[in-house]
């Protein structure tokens, strides 16, 4: 019998989550739910100094405690990790660079035991001067924070700088710069500031460990790349890497790039090499979660632009600091990708970057998604307003003038770019907030549009395993941190091996078993192991046919899948996977696909131009209230070329997340310290974050450009979702007041007063 | 000193011995192992420790154990059954892509629940203001303020 199957494709289609039903019935489990035998729970002492040596540690109290199983300082495991550059402690030793860093922990059989063990360790420090600025830290004479800078082993692209607080810096030229400045008409430079901000994941941190009778380490952690942390704990550790299991908890309740890297694991592991195998759980509450684990980096960013009359701009220079804090964890990565959008997507010919990752005794600053851009974002995507002004072109123009293209140089790195959706991106932003009309006072539009690059060398390895039954299983060690990769995956899958997504099963990281995956970082989770688990899809799909091939009688070309069947392509009878197979391995037998994919770009990590660019554009209109300098946004606008969106919804829900995020560091996210280096504000009470009332329309618009080498054509999404909302905003004010700000955040108070000033000054 | 309390939990009964400066969050999560409810910051400002008690949508993280002691409770696991039909808020999670990392989520469904059982048409207005005491970091509310849109007209179409 002929069967005609109607084959409609999976690409495109906003495909329910496979994981919403677990989630929306309360039964997805994340680390702090899962439970074990033996269990002990840690606590952690804190440093109260933000720069001291630590003369004198006394635990005997906390020791004598009934219920305690063992306390650790930075002695008991004198290790030191960090994925760039290996300067962090576990706990801390000789010395603390922060207010909130580990000085001494506790393991007991329960946490009220831990915490009252904790406050019975005595600690001795002889304060040092700290530096909390980062321009102070740079200057000569300032404190210096890391004595020993020049014995850190570090990644080739990394270059600290010893003697003084510069643990990396970076710098890019092209063309002629001091002749691009000297034949522009326009030359105009300025310095903006960026405030230190948190990723605000509503999962706190946590992490549990267990070193076995052979002295095997396995970690239970939610962490956004098991495998990159298996590698930093044994570099840091300096113990062969299958020496160490990290196991990811089926679920994570967030992480925009804060749950990775060394974490609370770190302390977790030095308790448990002191329990006789018992495992030790630390759960962070939420003020060390803010206070302790990472921030985003503030930043002094000063630009210049030199521009033609015409609104040509032939010239940029930039000089971004990047406040990384006590140690460097991604900050220097950070940098090198706030350098690598160092002056906008646009096709300037003269370009000098130079990019300091800069330490000070502020908690430590890592990745946050944008990945340095929002700070470098925020100068260039102002003063490009600002030179269209002084010019007297319009601020969509100037920028659709400059725009890179299909076949444009990168300014940047050199590289030919190709999939560049970012003139459509302006046009739909623009149209969508109705660029042009005429608003009210107090009123305006404002622009802004970014490109950003993927971490590039990085690899990823998975397998498509088909059961006897005719199930398939993704294994993967890509994280399932909410944006959607298991669903992803899935459909890719699905796609490829034609078979319905229902059958289809998405692993748990767990580096024993799952294969190496560079990290679910970068937006290059859809890109890197979509590539490698369509690659592993068509493996099973091949070797399913050869089988088939053998019961149909016909050659496996002849043969095609869908919908979990095997059938001629001319029409015939079918067979379902799970026929096939067991036709073959009466007694039982998987097949497995492999696949991998790694770009063909050589380089060491981090060290290449990118394999893929996302583009992206956003339009604010907002209302700004003079008499109490609040700015509410009316409509949000945000295009993304994702290159091809798999699964639309998904992509919408990443944008609106992401705007959101963006308008809350915007207009109110700041983290606060005192003189003394301590954290004011590390609860959501004084710490703000958007609410469902802040929530404006916002415009979700998806551009495609597509990419030759993505799965599909995708590129990738998260990462620059959030970029360019401080300057659309910030221009959006300037077009309804003429107020230019350089500061973030736009919090009321400023807005009003800079309001004030202008008005007194037109007087 | 532990004290003795009696709970209802998603209408089962429950006898625990706990200090009494332990919360409702500690007690549901720990000893009924109930761990649907989430623990997000303990000082009930995010709203990932919603459950209804009494009916009303409460931290559970601000109430002491011995308060919830004879009372009712309902947390995200007593929503729905399993072999039985989703409520509507969480058919209309799962449609509208209300949900990514889910950490926020059983907090919202059960403030959700509670405002339907007592206003079947709320405004968009009075949607977000019952939810501005639950913080999501991912979504950005937007697919979650639909998603009650979309439930309340679900449960309006079924009773007419």
């Amino acid at each position: 019998m002929t069967v005609q199957i109607e084959r409609e494709s999976l690409i495109g289609k906003s495909l329910t989550r496979v994981d919403a039903l677990e989630k929306v019935t309360g039964r997805a489990v994340y680390g702090d739910d899962i439970k074990m035998t033996g269990l002990l729970y840690g606590k952690i002492l804190r440093s109260t100094r933000a720069h001291a040596k630590i003369k004198k540690i006394d635990v005997s109290k906390a020791k004598a405690l009934e219920g305690v199983k063992a306390v650790v300082t930075g002695r008991d495991a004198p290790f030191r990790g960090g994925e760039a550059l290996r300067d962090q402690p576990f706990l801390a030793i000789d010395k603390v660079r922060f207010v909130g860093e580990p000085v001494a922990a506790v393991a007991a059989i329960d946490e009220r035991i831990a915490e009252e063990a904790v406050k019975l360790i005595e600690v001795e420090y002889e304060d040092l001067p700290a530096v909390f600025d980062v321009m102070d830290a740079l200057k000569p004479g300032a404190p210096i924070i890391h004595e020993e800078l020049h014995t850190y082993e570090h990644i080739p692209i990394v270059q600290p700088v010893p003697g003084t607080n510069i643990c990396a810096k970076f710098e890019f030229e092209r063309g002629d710069l001091e002749k691009g400045f000297a034949e522009a008409d326009v030359v105009i430079e300025d310095t903006f500031t960026f405030a230190p901000s948190h990723h605000g994941q509503i999962e706190p941190f946590m992490a549990i460990a267990q070193v076995d009778y052979n002295g095997r380490i396995t970690v239970w952690v939610p962490n956004d790349a098991p495998s990159r942390l298996r590698k930093d704990l044994s570099d840091a550790m300096k113990i062969p890497q299958d020496k160490i299991r990290v196991i990811s908890p089926p679920y994570m309740g967030g992480g925009f790039g804060g749950k990775g890297g060394l974490k609370v694991e770190m302390v977790c592991i030095a308790l448990a090499l002191q329990t006789e195998c018992r495992p030790v759980k630390i759960r962070l509450t939420r003020k060390e979660t803010f206070e302790a684990t990472l921030t985003r980096h503030g930043a002094v960013c000063w630009v210049k632009m030199g521009a033609k009359k015409s609104g040509r701009i032939i010239a940029c220079h930039s000089k971004l600091y990047y406040n990384t804090g006590a140690y460097a964890e991604k900050g220097p990565t950070v940098t090198l990708h706030g350098c690598e959008s160092g002056v906008g997507p646009y096709d300037i010919p003269n370009i000098k970057v130079e990019g300091y990752c800069v330490y000070t005794n502020r908690p430590v600053a890592g990745a946050l998604r944008g990945y340095g851009l929002p700070q470098s974002s925020w100068a260039h995507e102002s003063l490009i307003d600002m030179l269209a002004y002084k010019l007297g072109i319009d601020p969509l123009e100037i920028r659709l003038k400059n725009a890179l293209v299909e076949g444009s140089i990168n300014p940047i790195r050199g590289d030919e770019l190709f999939s560049v959706g970012l003139k459509e991106c302006l046009e739909k932003a623009a149209k969508a907030i109705g660029w042009g009309r005429k608003r009210p006072p107090n009123r305006g539009v404002g622009i802004a549009c970014e490109y950003k690059a993927t971490k590039t060398p990085s690899g990823s390895t998975a397998f498509v395993r088909i059961e006897q039954d005719g199930s398939i299983e993704v294994i993967t060690s890509s994280v399932e941190i909410g944006q959607g990769v298991r669903t992803i995956l899935t459909q890719i899958v699905a796609e490829e091996l034609g078979a319905p997504p229902n059958l289809i099963k998405v692993s748990v990281p767990d580096t024993d078993y799952t294969p190496f995956d560079a990290s679910t970082t970068a937006s290059r989770t859809t890109f890197h192991m979509g590539n490698a688990v369509r690659e592993a899809a068509r493996d099973a799909k091949k070797q399913l046919l050869e089988l088939a091939s053998k019961l149909f009688n016909i050659s496996p070309e002849q043969l095609d899948t869908w919908n979990g069947k095997v059938f001629p392509k001319g029409g015939g009878k079918e067979l379902s996977f799970k026929e096939v197979i067991t036709s073959h391995y009466r007694a039982g037998l998987s097949i497995l696909g492999r696949g991998s994919y790694y770009p063909n770009i050589p380089g060491t990590l981090f060290s290449a131009h990118s394999v893929f660019y996302m583009y992206a554009a956003h339009a604010a209109e907002i209302e700004v209230d003079p008499e109490t300098g609040v700015i509410t946004i009316l409509k949000y606008a945000a295009a993304h070329d994702v290159g091809r969106a798999i699964n639309p919804k998904a992509c919408e829900a990443q944008i609106e997340g992401g705007v959101l995020q963006g308008i809350g560091s915007t207009l109110f996210e700041e983290i606060l310290f005192d003189d003394k280096g301590v954290m004011l504000n590390p609860n959501f009470r004084d710490y703000k974050m958007p609410t469902t009332m802040d929530m404006p329309k916002i415009i979700p618009i998806i551009v495609e450009a597509p990419h030759r080498e993505g799965p599909f054509g995708a590129k990738g999404i998260g990462e620059i979702t959030l970029v360019p909302v401080a300057p659309a905003i910030a221009n959006a004010l300037f077009d309804a007041t003429g107020v230019r700000m350089k500061d973030l955040p736009l919090t009321a108070e400023r807005v009003y007063f800079a309001i004030k000033k202008q008005k007194e000054a037109v007087k | 000193m532990k004290q003795r309390i009696k709970l209802f939990v998603n209408g089962e009964a429950y006898e625990v011995y706990t200090e009494p400066n332990r919360t409702l969050l500690d007690v549901l999560r720990e000893d009924l192992e109930l761990t649907g409810t989430k623990r997000g910051c303990d000082s009930g400002e995010c709203g990932a420790c919603t459950v209804l008690l009494n009916g009303e949508p409460v931290n559970s993280c601000l109430i002491l154990a011995p308060e919830a002691d004879g009372q009712d409770v309902v947390t995200i696991e007593g929503i729905s059954r399993p072999t039985l039909p989703l409520h509507p808020v969480q058919e209309a999670f799962i449609e509208k892509w209300a949900i990514q990392c889910g950490f926020c989520t059983p907090g919202i469904i059960v403030s959700a629940k509670a405002l339907l059982d007592r206003n079947p048409n709320p405004s968009e207005e009075e949607i977000k203001m019952t939810l501005v005491g639950n913080l999501c970091r991912c979504t950005g509310y937007v697919k979650i303020v639909e998603a009650v849109k979309a439930a309340a007209e679900k449960m309006r179409r079924k009773i007419s």
